[in-house]
């Protein structure tokens, strides 16, 4: 493991300090709908590099997301609950999803596991799609609050009806949700975890209990996930489960994309990654049919030319 | 609605049709996995893809039915070919390049169909008219003709891994790698021979699909998933298994859906699943 040095502080709290002035300086509704996307979406794919730790490939995150995101509007929407407490309470709902599943899934490993987390996130989303009832099927949710105005210290009363106050709280929630996953990464836990990656009969022979630290991972990762997915929900104050939708099959293989394009064994790749891919779709968006060609492309050219993904541009460059 | 033994029998013979074309779909997969060891997530696009090619092969040009599923088949088990040579031999050693590059085939195969092919559901023609009476009971011919084509494949591929010596080399290289190079087989021949059976398979069992139900770019979502499932019931590796899973699944989507509704159908095959690892995590036919 790493020693964080000086510049990494830098390089962090630069970052940071630039995440918040982008709004500011962008100006641009348009853009900060998109980057709160982005930003939501970077969450999703750090949350499921923590599953990687254990050397195991999600391709159901989404699954997990839906999840947080139906839970956390409906305890706004049915039992009134407040923005925060509903944000936290989807987080649980999808952790404790997670945690039940977690105990049959991950006795499985590798290719199983990857192929079991797909279906189940597919099964949530049809579920989903066929509880009218509860979920609005096919039509989804419509009217989701956004989070009450707050009464900050310094800041005075901030209301978040806005697209940019919206954006600084997707912008804190993700800071703070990253802080907690980067500082288990190097944590007790986390030696726990590449223990049962590396040897994990070793590790059950020397009394780590190997199934419960997994379902740790896992609920945690879940945890996150269902966050994002309740940032989602109340920012675009409406859901839906359509096959094409975020919550679709192409959107839980496409965060393994994101993860692995960005670089899966450095922390900054998800952030990176993400980024990069969902800039670049955007970017390509007025060439309509083409778009997601040239996506697709991109991905595949950047992981044949760098199989460690885009963060190894810069030790090609130190190398040089 | 009413529940008759005729509405059974009909839905009986949909599920095993489905299940034959599910069969198509596992079999490649489970095939790639053990000799490639890769994930094909595009699998489901070569899938759509022999659809389309039959589809302008029989209506738009005007072969017939049979000719077009087997043209289909031999040039989708090329493009696998190349697919393997361009895509997938450079960056074998590494698993999660393999599930990146097939992510990004499936989205430049599906938008490329949506541009080529356009939005328009079409159909292939039916694979046989009519309707046979079976205990008095009138069943579709095509459903029956889709399952007995999903048989012969497999029958085919069963015949190819146990009688041949190509076949028995494939077995040997899936069971175990190390000791197959080392009695001088060759793994990326063996690569090549299984990306063209799983590709042809995939194109049949599109053909199946687009005639029993629709062709749309998005179509080869459905049976990947299905695919997978039947993996992870029937235990890697074995063929056996995805055929049990395959038509157990086929059953299942068929059935359940009629009987008690779509909430509870989507639910199902979760539980079996669930219910499967916790008694044998290996899947019913796998080994350890």
């Amino acid at each position: 493991m790493n020693r964080v040095s000086v510049s990494d502080y830098a390089i962090i709290g630069l970052t940071i300090c630039g995440a918040y002035l982008l709004a500011p300086i962008l100006n641009d509704e348009y853009w900060l709908s998109v980057l709160i996307v982005v930003l939501i979406n970077i969450l999703l794919t750090s949350s499921l590099r923590l599953i990687y730790l254990l050397d195991e490939i999600s391709l159901g995150h989404v699954g997990f997301s839906l999840l947080g995101a139906y839970s956390s509007a409906l305890f706004m929407l049915r039992l009134n609950m407040p923005f925060w407490g509903a944000l936290i309470a989807g987080g649980l709902f999808s952790a404790v999803a997670a945690s039940l599943l977690g105990y049959p899934f991950l006795k499985l490993k590798g290719i199983y596991f990857s192929i079991l987390t797909f279906m189940t996130a597919e099964i949530f989303r049809l579920v989903t799609y066929n509880w009218t009832s509860l979920t609005g099927g096919q039509f989804g949710l419509s009217n989701v609050p956004g989070p009450a105005p707050l009464n900050l210290p310094v800041l005075g009363v901030v209301s978040f009806d806005s697209m940019h106050n919206y954006y600084f709280l997707t912008l804190t929630v993700l800071i703070v949700s990253l802080l907690i996953i980067y500082s288990l990464e190097h944590s007790h836990v986390s030696m726990k975890w590449r223990a049962i990656r590396d040897a994990d009969k070793l590790a059950a022979s020397v009394g780590v209990n190997v199934i419960g630290y997994k379902i740790v991972n896992f609920a945690i990762a879940s945890f996150f996930a269902g966050i994002a997915g309740a940032l989602f929900a109340h920012y675009q104050g409406a859901l839906s489960v359509d096959p094409t939708s975020r919550f679709g099959p192409m959107m839980s293989l496409f965060l393994v994309v994101y993860m692995v394009v960005g670089g899966k064994d450095h922390l900054w790749g998800p952030i990176i990654g993400t980024a990069a891919l969902d800039l670049f779709s955007e970017i390509a968006r007025p060439l309509s049919e083409y778009r997601y060609m040239l996506v697709g492309s991109f991905a595949i050219i950047t992981i044949l030319s760098l199989p460690e993904g885009l963060v190894g541009i810069r030790r090609l460059l130190s190398h040089k | 609605m009413e529940i008759t033994f005729a509405l059974i029998m009909q839905t009986v013979a949909n599920g095993l049709s489905l299940g034959g074309i599910y069969i198509t779909i596992a079999l490649g997969l489970t095939l790639l996995l053990s000799i490639m060891r890769i994930l094909q997530l595009a699998h489901g696009e070569i899938y759509m893809l022999g659809a389309y090619a039959v589809y302008y092969l029989c209506v738009t040009y005007g072969f017939n039915l049979y000719f077009s599923i087997v043209v289909s088949m031999i040039v989708l088990a090329l493009f696998g070919l190349a697919l393997e040579r361009v895509l997938f031999r450079p960056c074998s050693s590494e698993w999660l390049s393999t599930i990146v590059v097939s992510i990004g085939l499936t989205l430049i195969l599906q938008n490329a169909a949506v541009k080529i092919f356009g939005l328009y559901e079409r159909s292939i023609p039916r694979l046989a008219e009519g309707s046979l009476a079976v205990l008095g009971i009138a069943i579709p011919k095509d459903r029956l003709v889709a399952l007995l084509i999903a048989a012969v494949l497999s029958i085919l591929l069963y015949l190819f891994l146990k009688k041949t010596r190509f076949g028995q080399a494939m077995t040997a290289s899936s069971q175990n790698p190390e000791g197959a190079r080392l009695r001088g087989i060759n793994p990326v021949f063996m690569s090549k021979l299984a990306m063209m059976i799983a590709c042809g398979l995939a194109a049949g069992g599109g053909a199946l699909g687009g005639s029993i139900l629709m062709l749309t770019p998005f179509m080869g979502t459905t049976p990947l998933m299905k695919g997978l499932t039947i993996i992870v019931i029937g235990g890697m590796g074995s063929l056996f298994g995805a055929i049990i899973g395959g038509l157990l699944l086929g059953l299942i989507d068929a059935i359940f859906p009629v009987m008690f509704g779509p909430l509870v159908a989507s639910i199902v095959p979760l539980v079996i699943v669930v219910v499967i690892i916790l008694v044998k995590p290996q899947g019913l036919f796998g080994h350890e």
